[in-house]
């Protein structure tokens, strides 16, 4: 068959139609191909027909457990997506999805832009986990990979704090040596603190004008320290009342301190071999309300007229209070309490003021037991570990940074490294 | 027996507890401790509240001076008790908290405890005012820096800091009352109240073992009581 | 309504007031309302929290229907509650003469809770945290430190070295030892004058608060 000549023109006009139409097919996809590679790996564009605000997952995302529990969490930390920006950002959120046991993923969390990280709380050993992020735009949705499937661990030890445990072992160590060195009967030196020294002739004072000693052993209950330190100090006071045939009366806030407050003046009377002076009316209950308490007290220093006032404890707004009343009633006042921003008001109100650990230190003081005064000395092996660590950080960090000296830059970082350990 | 018994109890629960800290597993006892506390203290409170109530009503027995004042107390305590125990005028029904807006218990606390305890707590106001005074009447070295360093922020706080110090060229600005005034709460302030700091750790510490090891027993009351 | 109990809490405000004057039957009047009122308020608040929300709930939780429709518990019940209120009732056995010294045994529980978790927790947040907090640089080469903080963080390091000086129990107050103590106790009364100084301001401010309750709120004097 002859093929004509038009027919054969026409066959290859068609045929370079077709070929520039591929063409531009191809070019086409391929270049939407090149878009939508780049769209997932570098910035965020909107395709102009679809309306499409394309953002890229989040790389790198791991699954770990987390270090130190008892097996009850699990921790997640990953790379935003690069299309997440502080200032215009198109990623509005991530979605992060979890499976237990390899079941169907459910929502777990929808966390904000800039979230890196997340700790799953609700996890339980004998499962598996695994999870992926969403990330999402006003109309688009990205998936990053699924971690590895995971289980929590339980650890036996923290050993983030494992310096913490070692340097109050030693300190521990320092107190039971001091305490035991003393039991055998080593004499050992403690300086005379003037509060306690004072507390002799002010219950001495109040025998003498016929007035009560008043006692407030802070307003917290006995979960707080401090009242245990106001308790143990109440147990050499009124051992001292007992002597010296005072009376003493002690309003409370605290149920339990009532119960607390009167076993150990109790013990008091009875070591002092004065049992039948004793009597429950001593300690009363007042309210636990703060305020409550302080309006009860006032009124009670005003008409009872205390020659001495002890107040040793938890306070806080009320100290002022209390201690100004204390003293326009004249009576002789020591105060104590380990809250710094209560100290200066006692400090300007009353005649002698335990700061800090002097209040701690107080029962082990009056007690004038060689086994408790050695619990003071071990207290001072802290003190010079404090002091020692301080000059040596002090030191390392100077020359570290003036000199640029390595080793010191090294004794630094082990020393904060040591001390962070909390 | 009577003593023993409560120094192992002390012994044990304490170190438990000071190893719960170091041991995950055991991580969660400080919050079971606090619950206990929390019902411990409830029970309590039937000794306190008896107690309250027996000061007052012996006063009131006996006509003791300001006997009518016990029955305010009395009176006031049962009254609450009432409002609160029956949830009177509660809007809604008995599941709905007691201190429910519009309640009587809620009412009170407003219109009476609330007026009360801010009035008490803004006598404070007086109560500063007298102790600025006795402390600036106080004649020796730590006194004075005392007082030195509460006036300097004081007046730090106030504009008044400024206008006596604005003259003060930018150079020397540290001199100026405002920045003195945060110079010497980052300094020399933060120095002092790091060594009480440490001090109270240290201290706790020593108290806390005496107790937990029986060195301390005195509020553990007599084998003979 | 309303009214009345602006009146009645004006009425307490004045009563309480009036004790900076003298002792005197008004403030009697506002203690004894205070101190019966407030007890029972936080019998009611600790009853309903504690008790009841606490221990009643954790022990018998409420209720709930399955997806069978039977009544289960909500959530787990956690039994270790009743040795909570086990230890409770025994502190009320100081009622009875005869066995009175039972109640020592929650109150030993207590003492050796609190003790043996402050231990660790104040040593860990006053100690560890603070010592670290006080190894910083004394020279400003290579660091950007204004002379002022090179200044403040000697000050900082010797006050913090002389205030743990002015603690020490070991040795007397004397010579060497005895100035650093005082340069330490110097350090804490500037550190005292701080702290009071800056609390002032905020205490004239709960008055100012009270007078305007009286000539705002109750006699509409002011605005």
């Amino acid at each position: 068959m002859r093929v004509g000549k038009s027919t054969f023109l026409h066959l290859c006009l068609a045929f370079s139609l077709s070929l520039i139409l591929i063409l531009i097919l191809l070019t086409l996809v391929s270049a939407q191909e090149v878009d939508s590679l780049r769209s997932s790996t570098d910035s965020a564009y909107t395709i102009p027909d679809s309306g499409l605000v394309l953002v890229a997952p989040v790389t790198s995302l791991i699954a770990e457990d987390y270090k130190y529990d008892d097996g009850e969490q699990l921790k997640l930390s990953w790379v935003p997506s690069i299309d997440d920006q502080l200032v215009d950002s198109k990623v509005l959120g991530y979605r992060l999805f979890r499976s237990i046991d390899g079941g169907t993923p459910e929502i777990l969390a929808k966390l904000p832009p800039g979230t890196n990280s997340f700790l799953d709380r609700t996890v339980q050993r004998e499962r598996k986990y695994q999870y992926y992020l969403e990330t999402f735009s006003e109309n688009f949705v990205v998936q990053s990979i699924v971690t590895a499937a995971i289980s929590p661990e339980r650890e036996w030890l923290n050993l983030d704090r494992g310096w913490l445990f070692i340097i109050a072992l030693f300190i521990s160590i320092a107190i039971i040596f001091f305490v035991e060195k003393a039991k055998r009967g080593h004499k050992l030196y403690v300086r005379k603190i003037a509060g306690l020294e004072a507390i002799d002739e002010a219950v001495g004072r109040a025998t003498e004008m016929g007035r009560p000693v008043l006692f407030i052993p802070g307003i917290n209950d006995m979960d707080d320290v401090q009242t245990l330190a106001a308790l143990t100090i109440l147990g050499r006071v009124s051992r001292t009342i007992a002597d010296y045939d005072s009376q003493i009366f002690m309003p409370v806030s605290r149920s339990l301190v009532m119960t607390a407050a009167r076993e150990t003046i109790k013990t008091s009377y009875m070591a002092a071999g004065r049992p039948d002076a004793y009597s429950d009316d001593m300690v009363n209950y007042v309210t636990d309300e703060q305020f409550g308490y302080v309006a009860a007290v006032d009124g009670l220093m005003v008409r009872e007229r205390p020659a001495t006032v002890f107040l040793l404890g938890a306070f806080f707004a009320e100290s002022l209070i209390l201690a100004e009343t204390g003293n326009s009633v004249g009576a002789i006042q020591i105060a104590g309490t380990a809250r710094p921003a209560q100290l200066p008001f006692f400090i300007a109100a009353c005649d002698f003021t335990l700061i800090g650990e002097e209040l701690f230190a107080a029962s082990a003081y009056l007690s004038g037991e060689p086994r408790q005064l050695g619990s003071l000395k071990g207290q001072d092996v802290g003190k010079g570990l404090a002091m020692s660590v301080i000059i040596l950080g002090v030191l390392a960090v100077t020359i570290a940074t003036a000199w640029d000296v390595e080793i010191m830059h090294n004794v630094h970082n082990w020393l904060l490294g040591v001390f962070s350990s909390n | 027996m009577k003593r023993l018994v409560p120094l192992t109890i002390t012994f044990i629960v304490g170190f438990v507890l000071i190893f719960s800290v170091f041991l995950p597993p055991a991580e969660g006892l400080d919050q079971t401790f606090t619950l206990y506390f929390d019902i411990i203290a409830v029970f309590a409170f039937f000794l306190g509240g008896g107690n309250l109530m027996r000061v007052h009503i012996n006063k009131l027995r006996r006509q003791k001076k300001d006997w009518g004042f016990s029955v305010v107390t009395i009176a006031g305590f049962l009254f609450m008790l009432a409002a609160g125990l029956f949830k009177i005028g509660n809007p809604g029904d008995i599941a709905t908290a007691v201190d429910t807006q519009g309640s009587l218990f809620k009412t009170v606390f407003d219109y009476v405890i609330n007026p009360l305890q801010s009035t008490m707590y803004s006598l404070l106001a007086f109560f500063v005012a007298s102790a600025s005074y006795r402390a600036f009447r106080a004649k020796n070295r730590e006194a004075t820096l005392l007082l030195i360093a509460a006036f300097v922020i004081l007046l730090g706080r106030t504009p008044f800091g400024m206008m006596v110090t604005g003259w003060i060229p930018d150079s020397f600005s540290i001199f100026q009352i405002p920045n003195l005034a945060i110079w010497i709460m980052n300094s020399p302030n933060l120095a002092g109240q790091r060594a009480i700091i440490i001090g109270i750790g240290l201290g706790v510490i020593s108290m806390s073992l005496r107790l937990i090891l029986g060195v301390e027993r005195s509020y553990l009351g007599d084998d003979n009581a | 309504m309303e009214h009345v109990a602006l009146w009645v809490a004006a009425f307490l405000t004045l009563g309480i007031i009036s004790f900076l004057y003298k002792d005197n039957p008004w403030y009697k009047l506002c203690e004894a309302i205070f101190v019966g009122i407030s007890a029972g308020y936080w019998f009611i608040v600790l009853f309903w929290d504690n008790i009841v929300g606490k221990f009643w709930v954790g022990v018998f939780p409420p209720k709930e229907l399955n997806d069978v429709g039977e009544l289960v518990n909500s959530v787990e019940p956690d039994y270790w509650l009743i040795v909570g209120a086990v230890l409770g009732v025994l502190m009320l056995m100081r009622l009875i003469p005869n066995i009175g010294w039972i109640s020592r045994w929650p109150l030993a529980f207590i003492i050796g809770c609190t003790s043996g978790l402050y231990l660790i927790n104040y040593f860990s947040s006053n100690m560890m945290r603070q010592v670290q907090g006080t190894i910083m640089p004394l020279l400003g080469m290579n660091y950007e430190l204004s002379t002022y903080d090179i200044i403040g963080n000697i000050i900082i390091v010797i006050g913090t070295f002389t205030g743990l000086i002015y603690f020490y129990f070991s040795k007397e107050h004397k010579g060497w030892f005895g100035r650093a103590a005082k340069v330490g106790i110097w350090t804490i009364m500037i550190t005292f004058g701080a702290s009071f100084g800056y609390t002032v301001m905020s205490r004239m401010s709960l008055l100012i608060g009270r007078v305007d309750f009286l000539f705002g709120d109750w006699l509409g004097l002011i605005n």
